[in-house]
């Protein structure tokens, strides 16, 4: 990349808010062309809604967007393809069912004759994206249905329709890769990795990822987020790792941590694994779970997290090790053999899994533990609508209408109702919860948080996923880091000093 | 209960206004359009009738409207119940057949016995279907596309292809039939009951919660216990049993039966009832009490068609164009765009 290479993006004082939340707040910065440029930041950084402004997904509040020397101003998704930002997504969006050559000219088709009337020109769409292929380098016949591709193969063909889309003939176009390396195995990161090269020749490259390693092996500058804005942005050459951990995370590493009941690691653990795997997804993992204790495990995503989280519930299988409940060990484990013996389970996609959004709070409340509310097979609609009626009051869920149906409440309040659907058990053992304050705000999080601690305090043992290093050093009285599905390091906060979030993210990459 | 021993006594006295417009809300959504409009719709279309031609809504014409009613509400009960977990059954008005053929064989020989055991056996039949769709995973409207072929078969095979009549026991029968109170048949009664129950069902039971959650969300369901393979069965075994009493109500109607006969055409007006009765066809939302409507709907619109002076040729069209249209006023909407 020469220094004088034309600039293809740039962005002056970019921001968007959601409500009173900044997510991205007065963003600038410029890419030439040629550039890899690393974008990296915590969960929660920005770091997505600034792509989704790129893409054109959304539109920024105040500042200016200009790509190859114009102002964009994008209405929607097929604007940013037409001014050549192409966008490989974290989670990929093929037709998997169609071939290469229609996945790479989807775009295309209804513009450049390569269909008339409705019908395919296939010699031309075949050989369009043949060109588009060879461009990149990459070895794949056109023909091919998608969906019997390999992952990786898969993202060439992704960054294939990105590229597809030329701005024109004189501008450059911008890949953006979204954590393109989360679900890679080594061999294909360098496939990747060769591939990125390739790309720099024609075009310009974000490269949004978690590990830093590759940030720093691949990109020619890394840029950090933090809050919603750029925190850092430097040449790769002589940053260190140290360096953008601090760009990454808050000044103040002293996190008020919970006044610990310090519960007895003797005794009976309310739930212990032993070498838990599960091939492609989390190997060896042992760690026990006391009852009042609260566990953290922390990693990237892709970590191996969720699926033990999920394994411990029942809710998928695993390969080998085992999982002993109460000093028992479980087999042909399952989610209503779970749910009986004590566990509990709040999934991360709380609309989807955490809930039925068209029932309301009563019933939501009822479907798991109906024993508190029924006469045999029938349930007690009066008794059902008071136990609603008291968690509804304790956790403050607005509006307080417990007849309404839970898909039209905001998330917040869902979560407490979704909570205070498994605390409604005092037989309660083990709370497992998956990213209990996603997306909400410091107030539901403090009550949410709140009401964690008191199912502690009743001896129920926490197994759980933060969101932020920062919710772990204040709620865990142990945290796992967990890396590529092993256990990386472990810190038991009731003997460890002082603990930084530096330390753990290092653990974490 | 432990958890919720510490909330004040004073909440209840400070959320009073909150309680006042919540319970406005409640009766708001029990007012809801998807629960009035099946009835709203019948009683139109009853007006309409009733002004063009007064005739069809005296003694007779009530009779005989009710009487082609009664299987479809009995198919259509069933079939609101497996929609209502999110499934469909193609095989119900088969089944219907098919049990009428065995009540036809059976109950000469045997009496009240076999109408028992028929009932029995059908309602095995639906749960078969219930248990392949819930551990194999086939789609249901392939898997009852698939036991609709088989079942077809079986009546034909049974039946030995000819007319089956009841030759002894038959008044035991027939009297389902013949008996009226208020001019309706004691099969309409019976669905009408069964309507009733099953309501109950859905609202009252852990059962029928569970049935609504799993076509609701079902993913949703499973991370919260709920025995989805089980309500799924349990539907598809509900569907059996009352196709078996419109297979009775069509034995009791014709005093015979057979593979072509008599209730051969019950299946596309029953899923037709329970639409027009407010089910929703993407799962989750059912009021057998409004099927009970949407099946007099659905069997009143060719005798309304008839009334306002639509010629023979002309039924189908008239049909059709009034199915699209009634289920376009009754549907839900609030589930959003998602359409099946």
């Amino acid at each position: 990349m020469k220094p004088d290479a034309p600039v293809v993006l740039k962005l002056t004082n970019v921001s968007r808010s959601f409500g009173k939340i900044r997510a991205v707040r007065s963003v600038s910065l410029e890419i030439r062309k040629g550039e890899v440029i690393g974008l990296t930041g915590e969960n929660g950084a920005g770091k997505s809604t600034l792509l989704k402004i790129l893409a054109g997904i959304e539109r920024p509040d105040e500042g200016q967007m200009e790509i190859n020397g114009k102002v964009a101003n994008f209405k929607g998704p097929n604007d940013a393809l037409k001014a050549g930002v192409g966008v490989v997504h974290q989670e990929q969006s093929l037709f998997t069912n169609l071939t290469v050559a229609e996945n790479i000219e989807h775009q295309n088709i209804n513009h450049q004759g390569l269909s008339r009337f409705g019908i395919h020109d296939w010699r031309r769409i075949n050989r369009e994206a043949r060109k588009v292929l060879e461009k990149i380098g990459v070895d794949l016949d056109p023909r091919t249905r998608v969906g019997d591709l390999s992952f990786v193969d898969r993202q060439m063909v992704e960054i294939a329709r990105a590229v597809s889309v030329n701005p024109d003939k004189s501008g450059t176009p911008l890949i953006i890769l979204d954590e393109p390396t989360a679900v890679l195995e080594q061999a294909e990161v360098e496939v990747l990795e060769r591939e990125i090269r390739k790309l720099r020749e024609f075009a310009s490259v974000i490269f949004v990822s978690h590990r830093l390693d590759e940030v720093l092996r691949i990109c020619d500058r890394v840029v950090v987020m933090r809050h919603g804005e750029l925190t850092s942005d430097r040449r790769t050459e002589g940053v260190t790792k140290d360096e953008l951990f601090r760009a990454m995370v808050d000044e103040t590493p002293a996190v008020a941590t919970r006044s610990r009941a310090v519960p007895s690691k003797e005794g009976q653990a309310a739930i212990e694994v032993r070498d838990l795997t599960r091939h492609g997804r989390f190997r060896n993992v042992s760690f026990a779970v006391h009852p009042g204790e609260i566990v953290a495990l922390v990693g990237t995503n892709g970590s191996g997290r969720g699926a033990i989280a999920r394994a411990l519930f029942g809710a998928e299988t695993f390969d080998a090790g085992t999982i002993e409940v109460n000093g028992k060990a479980v087999s042909r484990w399952t989610i209503a053999k779970a749910v009986r013996a004590g566990l509990a389970y709040v999934p991360a996609e709380r609309k989807v899994e955490g809930m039925i959004g068209g029932y309301p709070g009563t019933r939501n409340i009822a479907l798991v533990h109906p024993e508190h509310a029924r006469t045999g097979p029938f349930l007690r609609p009066r008794k059902m609508a008071q136990i609603a009626q008291e968690w509804f009051d304790r956790l403050g869920v607005s509006p307080n209408d417990i007849h309404q149906p839970l898909g039209q409440f905001s998330g917040g309040n869902q979560q407490k109702v979704v909570l205070a659907k498994w605390l409604n058990n005092p037989e309660l053992k083990v709370l497992i919860l998956d990213h209990p304050l996603r997306g909400l705000d410091i107030g539901v999080s403090q009550a949410v948080n709140r009401e964690i601690r008191k199912a502690c305090d009743k001896g129920t043992a926490v197994v759980l996923i933060p969101d932020t290093i920062e919710e772990a050093l204040e709620m865990a009285d142990e945290i796992l880091v967990l890396k590529d599905g092993q256990v990386s390091a472990r810190h038991d906060m009731r003997s460890a000093g002082e603990l930084d979030v530096r330390e753990i993210v290092s653990e974490m990459v | 209960m432990t958890h919720r021993a510490d909330t004040p006594a004073t909440v209840e006295a400070l959320d009073r206004p909150d309680k006042v417009a919540a319970t406005l809300a409640r009766l708001r959504r029990m007012a809801s359009w998807h629960i009035i409009a099946p009835p709203l719709v019948f009683f139109a279309i009853l007006l309409v009738v009733g002004i063009a031609n007064p005739a069809y809504l005296g003694p007779f014409g009530i009779s005989i409207a009710t009487t082609s009613a009664a299987p479809i509400l009995l198919v259509a009960l069933g079939q609101s119940m497996v929609l209502n977990t999110g499934s469909i059954d193609l095989s119900n008005a088969a089944i219907g057949l098919f049990g009428a053929i065995l009540f036809a064989l059976t109950i000469p020989e045997a009496g009240i016995l076999a109408m028992i055991a028929v009932l029995v056996a059908l309602t095995l039949i639906g749960a078969v279907n219930g248990v392949i769709l819930a551990y194999t995973q086939v789609p249901s409207f392939a898997l009852t596309l698939g036991t609709l072929g088989i079942l077809q078969t079986a009546a034909l095979v049974t039946s030995g292809s000819e007319t089956i009549y009841v030759s002894e026991n038959r008044d035991l029968v027939t009297a389902l039939h013949t008996i009226k109170t208020l001019s309706v048949p004691l099969t309409f009664w019976i669905g009408v009951l069964a309507a009733i129950f099953f309501w109950a069902l859905l609202r009252f039971t852990i059962v029928g919660q569970n049935m609504t959650a799993v076509g609701k969300n079902e993913s949703g369901a499973i991370l919260s216990a709920v025995p989805n393979r089980r309500a799924k069965i349990i539907a598809f075994a509900i569907s059996g049993f009352a196709s078996g009493l419109a297979g009775l109500a069509i034995v009791a109607q014709a005093g015979s039966a057979s593979a072509s006969g008599l209730g051969s055409n019950l299946l596309l007006p029953g899923i037709a009832a329970a639409l027009v009765g407010g089910t929703s066809i993407s799962g989750g939302q059912a009021n057998p009490i409004n099927v009970v409507f949407g099946a007099l709907t659905v069997a009143f619109v060719p005798i309304a068609a008839q009334a306002l002076g639509f010629g023979a040729q002309a039924q189908s069209l008239v049909y059709g164009v009034f199915i699209i249209v009634i289920v376009a006023l009754t549907t839900s909407r609030s589930r959003g765009s998602v359409i099946k």
